[in-house]
């Protein structure tokens, strides 16, 4: 039988998933960080972008998830993000129009603030669109 | 006595009130399970996420990170304290607004410093708008229906002006439903942190720690935690508070469709009384013409 670790996965509204898995590849500050079994005691940020998880039945799973960080410790992940979405779930004209307000208000002059908030709005909405690709 | 059409007006009058309130009350009672049922599905993030703080405090004990910082240095009567205000957006909902805003200005009074309010729904913002204090007026904010998005943005304007420091603490007065009656308004410090919240017991000397590996950076990951579990908290209250809303509306409709009920008994009661009474004298009066036409009639 192939190692797997307990993977709990919270989005603020619910509990997304919880399980064993064998792999949990997340996007941190510096690319890509893939979590095996047995992986040394970590916590570690996410920064807003696409997570694939392998279930203990070798199901790979793509989710866009926004800022937030994952925990393991003694072989048991716990994922908190505030939002984990499916591919399925993604409402694409929704995230198009976010996409499209927040690039023209990136067009526009702004302050410092409001320019942080559009440009993680165009990233999130980037994001989106990107893991909706995967049905 | 009044005469039976003025009591039948006033019959009518209460029945139409009464369709109102017992309209108010099947809509607070279906908005307040919906509203709790989005709090129970908030929990496990909530209790998980202050775990995973405890246990970051517990591994790394002398953190000394912005959001954990008292600020020792400015004393009490200059220091900054900013109160987000959870009030309803409308009446008719008991005392719940009231609660909310007495507590705010005891609060105020009884706390040396500046005092700046972040007033969240219409009733307070209107009741905060003639009292001589500093209420942020581009906090446009709605309670209905909380969202996360409404949390934060919201957190982001209250972190913003902490780490600017703007302000020196934050606090959140709102309404916190113990059970299905008891309903009390509660002051919490959102920020700076205090660590005993998270880990009230003291490690004993001895107990094996796990090392714990920190990616990028203690800071880094407190950075991106912090403000989520803020976040996290304020869509707490903002569910809660709203929960407790419909709640007070709730039992407060309930109890005016109870006495409109009385009304009405009292008033057909009365009503019927008039009615038997101007029977009972145009009987009297018949009788008293039929005996002297008689009279006459001989």
């Amino acid at each position: 039988m192939e190692s797997t670790f307990g993977l709990e996965i919270y989005a603020a509204n619910r509990q997304f998933f919880a399980g064993r898995a064998k792999s949990l590849i997340i996007p941190a500050e510096d690319g890509q960080k893939e979590f095996l079994a047995h992986h040394a005691n970590m916590i570690c940020a996410i920064v807003p972008g696409e997570m694939r998880f392998e279930d203990s039945e070798g199901n790979w799973l793509t989710v866009a998830v926004s800022s937030g960080f994952v925990e393991m410790i003694n072989n048991r992940a716990k994922l908190f993000c505030l939002t984990v979405e499916r591919p399925e779930e993604i409402d694409i004209r929704r995230a198009e129009e976010a996409r499209d307000r927040a690039e023209e208000q990136l067009r526009q002059k702004q302050s410092i603030v409001e320019y942080h908030r559009s440009q993680a709005a165009l990233a999130r909405a980037m994001i989106r669109l990107r893991v909706s690709k995967n049905i | 006595m009044a005469n039976a059409r003025e009591i039948k007006s006033r019959i009518s009058s209460v029945q139409d009130t009464m369709k109102i309130t017992n309209a108010m009350y099947m809509i607070s009672s279906s908005k307040m399970k919906k509203a709790k049922k989005i709090l129970s599905d908030t929990e496990p993030y909530f209790y998980n996420m202050q775990g995973a703080i405890a246990r970051i405090l517990r591994h790394v004990p002398d953190i000394q990170h912005p959001f954990f910082s008292v600020r020792h240095l400015i004393p009490q009567e200059e220091r900054k304290i900013a109160t987000i205000v959870v009030t309803g957006d409308k009446g008719m909902a008991g005392a719940y607004n009231h609660n909310i805003t007495r507590m705010t200005e005891e609060f105020i009074a009884s706390t040396p410093g500046y005092h700046k309010l972040y007033v969240l729904g219409m009733v307070g913002r209107q009741y905060f708008g003639k009292k001589d204090v500093d209420m942020d007026g581009s906090f446009h904010y709605t309670v209905q229906k909380p969202t996360m998005h409404r949390a934060r943005l919201i957190s982001e304007e209250v972190v913003r002006s902490f780490l600017e420091r703007e302000v020196d603490e934050v606090h959140i007065i709102y309404t916190q439903m113990q059970n299905a009656v008891v309903m009390e308004p509660v002051n919490m410090q959102l920020l700076p942190l205090k660590k005993t919240n998270f880990s009230p017991l003291e490690v004993p000397v001895g107990v094996h720690q796990e090392e714990i590996e920190m990616f990028p950076s203690t800071d880094g990951v407190l950075d991106i935690m912090i403000p989520n579990y803020l976040t996290g908290v304020i869509y707490g209250c903002l569910v809660e508070a709203y929960a407790s809303e419909n709640n007070a509306r709730m039992t407060a409709m309930q109890s005016s469709t109870d006495s409109a009920k009385k009304m009405l008994q009292d008033l057909s009661i009365q009503y019927n009384r008039a009615r038997q009474a101007a029977i009972t004298q145009e009987i009297t009066e018949v009788c008293s013409g039929a005996k002297a036409q008689k009279r006459k009639g001989r």
